[in-house]
């Protein structure tokens, strides 16, 4: 015991003590204001989040943002598999593709940032001669400066609005999100997975006369399942708690507030309007949410595991 | 390993008891120490050099990482935070006010001689008096007026801006003269005008006759004919003049930053012959090699009117050193101080009689800078926002930023978007009537209509 001490010390402080302080301050008014007396506001902060436009509205921008995650998973499996063959120079290969998690994402967002340039960016300027090529006359999307989605979401209510139709600011997001995300973390774990999957099963689907197709989907895919049911809970969690990086950095919310996700709203909530129990609520909410879909994931994934 | 784990955990006890016994003293060198809380600016060097060097008994210090509201309140209640610190705006006042953490210098300041009621522009009170009390001093003025490039002007052989006051349609002849779109692609290399959206749109407000809120500031009034020309007057000089930069043309343009935070970096660079700024843009331009700058008044329309803005300092009121941290806001007041302001060109010393001078007027390092008069008059014509201690300043600020982003990109109308705006403040209002019972019998005093609220 004595020699955990230090550390229970500080998880203590820095973790446990606040963690259990903003669950409190989720059922206050605390504001930080002498002339607001901190009071017990029981459920109230949760009663104001359901009657809260732009809780709603950051909360839709927050899962509309997750639409890039399937493509992000199956992006990694793919990238994972190439990278499995047995080729030469495939160590370079798979430090290449893993490089955009080495570098600061700071650095990456800038650089989006000026990929997406509606006039001078090359995303443009190729869409441009594409378009010109083709002869379609359409003019390429305005990227971080668009409210447009391609669900037709409205910038200002939870709903559908058809003018809004199109590529915009969240949907570069989404774009990025899947660059990264497809070559990081989740390709080295299925690369490990991969090398994981016992030669014998491909040997039996061989005899068996199993097409590339087959051996994919009856070996490889059941065998992989563990793994990608932790990468599925993994990238819910990131995409429920994500969005709040690329909102600082290159969009500071805007345009009219449809880069703004549940994260960042906590942040506004907190540290630029100063209303502590509120943010502590949505912080908490945001738990809540995160758990169920764990338990969901769990329940039905575990299902999945089990035939393994 | 028992033994090991034993003897880093002494090492460790011994090192915190080393670094606790040559902690710097408070008092070292029979000095006390001061921290400020304020941005990083270069400006502050010198600043703070020259309070140390008046005030040899005293140590200024700059604290820059923890200049937040939030982290200053939360500080200064656990009793580790600054001696002084910096306050942005009204709404920062009344934060800081309310936690109890600004000291009321009101009598102090009387008492020396130093109330900045009388001697510093009036439009910057906003930033330290709150309900008749100080609590801070002014620290540096600011207005807008236009830089223009003269050699962009005299190339274009198109005459300046005149030296007094102007209009907005002599402003938009010029700036047409001075817009270079290409025949073929029709893009544009050189903007007549530019201003930041998110920071002037006040100006046009003010100058239009619109009121962001009623007299007694229970309500938002921006659903009016004067605020909807305002803001429909700065989209028609993107869209109907065609004399400034469309969102998506600001953000071609723009080298870094972006939406807005580039137009000094955008007029540097000469992508507009004219732009909507504060003297204080000298800090970064001076550094600029082969700018050949003028500055005018901003035009006017219905009225000669202009937004103040600028910050204060204040002094925590839990500080141990509150007492020796006023030197600070004698220095603040002091001749010195605010000469060294008007030189660095870091907006304009908040005293307003040292401005009066000649050393304002012309500063021999800079013989160049023949405009400071502008700066001067534009100032006495200055007021600052409107503020209602009925809302939260941040939340009203992303409720307009919204809805101006919406208009600027021509999503909705400008009518429809001060509409928005003034329903989503209004609603803000009472949202915050409902959590704050000083603030909600404040309002019903007002109005004479009783708030529910779900706390007692």
């Amino acid at each position: 015991m004595l020699f955990l001490l230090p550390n229970f010390l500080g998880f203590a402080v820095f973790t446990a003590i606040p963690v259990l302080w903003s669950l409190g301050a989720a059922f206050t008014n605390w504001t930080m204001s002498n002339t607001v007396p901190l009071q017990w506001t029981g459920l109230e902060n949760l009663r104001e989040m359901l009657h809260d436009t732009e809780f709603w509205l950051y909360s839709l921008n927050t899962l509309y943002l997750m639409v890039g995650l399937p493509f992000a998973i199956f992006g990694s499996l793919l990238i994972a598999m190439l990278l499995n063959q047995k080729l030469r120079g495939m160590v370079v290969y798979r430090t290449m593709f893993y490089l955009p998690t080495f570098t600061n994402g700071v650095a990456l967002m800038i650089l989006w940032k000026a990929l997406y340039n509606p006039d001078f960016g090359p995303i443009n300027s190729a869409l441009s001669w594409f378009f010109h090529a083709l002869r379609i006359p359409l003019e390429p999307p305005a990227w971080l400066l668009s409210t447009h989605s391609l669900f037709a979401l409205s910038p200002e209510r939870v709903g559908f609005d058809a003018k809004q139709f199109g590529l915009g600011a969240r949907d570069a997001l989404i774009i990025m999100g899947v660059w990264i995300a497809i070559g990081g973390n989740n390709m080295l774990l299925y690369l490990a997975a991969l090398t994981n999957v016992p030669q014998d099963l491909y040997e039996a689907a061989a005899i068996d006369g199993a097409g590339r197709w087959k051996t994919f989907w009856n070996v490889t895919w059941p065998q992989l399942a563990p793994t990608t049911f932790f990468i599925t809970i993994m990238s819910f969690i990131g995409g429920l708690t994500g969005g709040f990086d690329q909102a600082r950095v290159m969009t500071q919310g805007k345009p009219a507030g449809t880069t703004i996700t549940l994260s960042y709203y906590n942040y506004i909530k907190a540290f630029e309007q100063v209303q502590m129990g509120y943010a502590s609520a949505i912080s908490w909410a945001l738990f809540a949410i995160i758990f169920v879909v764990t338990l969901i994931g769990w329940k039905f994934g575990s299902g999945a595991m089990g035939d393994v | 390993m028992k033994a090991f784990f034993a003897l880093t955990f002494l090492a460790l006890i011994g090192m915190t008891a080393i670094a606790w016994s040559i902690a710097p003293d408070a008092h070292r060198d029979g000095k006390t120490e001061l921290t400020w809380c304020s941005d990083d600016n270069p400006m502050r060097r010198p600043q703070i050099a020259l309070f140390n060097q008046m005030n040899p008994t005293l140590r200024l210090e700059l604290d820059p990482s923890n200049a937040g509201l939030e982290k200053v309140i939360v500080q200064s209640i656990g009793g580790v935070g600054p001696d002084i610190f910096d306050c942005y705006s009204p709404f920062q006042l009344s934060a800081y006010v309310r936690a109890g953490v600004a000291w009321d210098l009101t009598d102090k300041l009387a008492a020396a001689g130093l109330d900045p009621r009388k001697l510093t522009w009036p439009g910057l009170h906003v930033d330290a008096i709150l309900d008749g009390r100080v609590y801070g001093y002014p620290t540096n003025a600011a207005v807008n007026g236009i830089w223009f490039h003269k050699d962009v002007f005299d190339d274009a052989h198109v005459p300046y801006p005149p030296r007094g006051q102007w209009n907005w349609p002599q402003l938009i002849d010029l700036a047409k003269k001075l817009t270079v779109r290409d025949p073929q692609t029709g893009k544009v290399s050189q903007y007549g005008f530019m201003c930041d959206w998110t920071i002037d749109y006040t100006q046009f407000l003010m100058q239009w006759g619109a009121k962001f809120y009623s007299d007694d500031g229970t309500r938002c009034t921006l659903d009016t004919p004067q605020a909807a020309a305002a803001i429909q007057f700065m989209t028609d000089l993107i869209y109907v003049y065609k004399v400034s930069p469309t969102p998506t043309e600001e953000q071609a343009m723009a080298t870094t930053g972006g939406w807005g935070s580039g137009v000094i970096s955008l007029f540097e660079a000469r992508r507009a012959a004219m732009a909507m700024g504060g003297r204080w843009w000298l800090c970064s331009m001076r550094s600029i090699p082969g700018l050949k700058l003028g500055a005018a008044e901003s035009p006017v329309y219905n009225e000669r009117i202009f937004r103040a803005y600028g910050k204060a300092t204040l002094i925590n009121s839990k500080s141990p050193n509150r007492e020796k941290a006023f030197a600070f806001m004698k220095y603040l007041a002091s001749e010195p101080y605010n000469d060294l302001i008007n030189k660095q060109a870091d907006g304009m010393g908040p005293v307003m009689k040292y401005s009066e001078t000649d050393k304002f007027l012309h500063d021999p390092d800079h013989p160049e800078e023949d405009y400071n008069d502008v700066w001067r008059n534009l100032m006495k014509d200055a007021q600052p926002d409107q503020v209602s201690p009925f809302v939260n300043g941040p939340a009203v600020d992303r409720i307009i930023t919204k809805q101006l982003d919406l208009v600027k990109m021509r999503a909705k109308s400008a009518a429809q978007g001060m509409a928005d705006a003034t329903r989503e403040v209004n609603e803000h209002i009472q949202k915050q009537l409902k959590h704050d019972p000083t603030l909600r019998q404040r309002y019903e005093a007002l109005t004479h209509t009783p708030v529910h609220s779900p706390v007692q």
